[in-house]
């Protein structure tokens, strides 16, 4: 999977989850500012995440997100992207 | 007409469908958890600030914490062979060390809100009998509680407190949701319950719904159950009794207080909070307090630099009677408490003498 491919599904379930238009959401989006996220949403997100890509996130790594460039970093850390 | 059921959480079951809701700072300790448990409800002891019972604690009050809840909960449980909890706020730095602490004392439950506690289940050792409790606010802090619980743990509530809105001290809702119907217990506890018997059909396990929040006679206690809940929890009713921890001028704050005294504050924890207007209360507003250096450390979420008062000091001070620096936290029907009674005065009121039952 590519970054691109990473954040082309990490937008559809957050698009999902927080009832935003994909197009409103870019990788410098802040969830909770720009988005409208609480910490109860965040934890929501982070498990769809761990759903779809397989992967695990621990409870205080959550606390760290702040925006949608961090997720997407985070599971392409997790899965080895190429590029 | 059937009587209400027996309310059973893990292994037990108090002989009320009542607990009595964990009031810190000192307000629910040894007195009158042991009372309530005595009377047939759960007894909470809340754990934020109890350190403060230990001589010396600003010395060292992550230590002071420990020894204080360990004394708490052994003095607690020499007055009584009933049921005993703890409350232990999320948002707590020292929330580890009072989870620890109350599971080495062998408590019967852990009951926990202002915040979503997560990795609770982790602390448990298998077998163990110690019940664990999330507060929600709402149907989706339930299910991702319960999912993080199952998808991480493999454990399942054993019991859902759906803390509403009118409730006192700290509140898991945005100020402007406060007075919303989508917010209220007859929205969330009906939600709550459909939820539970989903649990029990997929995973065989009975998790009981438990109202908390404004719950002050026995037609509020029936109309809990009408909802769908199994149980309610009752904080400030019973601070009107001898039993309760608090020094006299505390509860004479709630006896004293009329209904547009109960307001909504903007708690240095990063919540709302319901408690009495006082001067104090109207000097912070008015910006009249200045930062202070901050000793304890005891709330994560505080931003102590920027509070115009340290909220364990202010509370500190409330418990012990000192309402000129500091404040009394209440739910919403608080100005109904006209004279202090007993814990079997407030059940007698909530629970009446004869069986409850549904129509
Ligand atoms: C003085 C006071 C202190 C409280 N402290 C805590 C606490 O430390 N932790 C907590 O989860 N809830 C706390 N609560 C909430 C109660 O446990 C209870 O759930 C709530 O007050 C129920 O509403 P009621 O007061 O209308 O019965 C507090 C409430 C009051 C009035």
């Amino acid at each position: 999977m590519t970054h691109d491919e990473v954040f082309d599904r990490v937008k559809t379930i957050i698009a999902e989850k927080l009832g935003v238009e994909e197009d409103e959401i870019a990788l410098d989006s802040d969830l909770t500012e720009d988005l409208g996220a609480d910490s109860l949403d965040l934890v929501d997100l982070v498990m769809a995440f761990e759903d779809e890509f397989n992967f695990k996130v621990e409870d205080e790594q959550i606390e760290n997100i702040s925006t949608v460039g961090d997720i997407v970093e985070q599971i392409s850390k997790g899965l080895k992207v190429e590029g | 007409m059937r009587d209400i059921g027996i309310l059973k959480i893990k292994s037990h079951e108090p002989a009320l469908p009542l607990i009595q809701g964990g009031m810190a700072v000192g307000i629910s300790l040894d007195g009158l958890s042991a009372a309530v448990a005595s009377a047939g409800g759960v007894g909470t002891i809340g754990t934020a600030g109890i350190g403060m019972t230990i001589e010396g604690y600003a010395r060292n009050f992550k230590q002071a914490s420990i020894e204080g809840l360990k004394n708490v909960i052994r003095k607690a449980r020499s007055k009584t062979d009933g049921l005993l909890g703890v409350n232990i706020m999320v948002a707590l730095t020292n929330y580890q060390d009072m989870v620890v602490t109350a599971l080495r004392e062998k408590i019967d439950m852990i009951i926990s809100g202002a915040g979503l506690p997560l990795d609770l289940p982790s602390y448990l050792e298998e077998g163990s009998k110690t019940a664990i409790i999330p507060i929600v606010s709402s149907l989706k802090s339930a299910k991702v509680i319960l999912k993080r619980w199952f998808g991480k743990f493999r454990y399942i509530p054993d019991a859902f407190i759906v803390e509403g809105p009118k409730a006192g001290g700290h509140l898991g809702y945005r100020v402007e949701d406060l007075q919303s119907q989508e917010f209220s217990l007859s929205s969330t506890i009906p939600q709550v319950r459909q939820l539970t018997e989903e649990i029990k059909r997929e995973y065989g396990k009975d998790v009981p719904v438990i109202a908390a929040g404004g719950i002050f006679e026995r037609e509020d206690v029936q109309e809990m159950f009408e909802l769908g809940a199994s149980g309610v929890q009752v904080g400030t009713a019973f601070i009107g009794t001898q039993e309760c921890d608090a020094d006299i001028r505390f509860k004479q704050a709630l006896i004293e207080a009329k209904k547009e005294d109960i307001v909504i504050i903007k708690s240095p924890v990063g919540m709302p909070g319901r408690a009495i207007r006082n001067k104090f209360l109207v000097d912070v507003e008015a910006g009249n307090k200045k930062p202070f250096k901050c000793v304890y450390h005891c709330i994560k979420t505080c931003n102590f630099r920027e509070t115009p008062y340290c909220i364990a000091q202010a509370l500190m001070n409330a418990c012990r009677g000192d309402l000129e620096n500091g404040f009394a936290f209440s739910g919403t029907e608080g100005y109904r408490i006209k004279e202090i009674t007993t814990v079997k005065d407030v059940i007698e009121r909530l629970f009446g003498t004869g069986p409850l039952s549904l129509y």
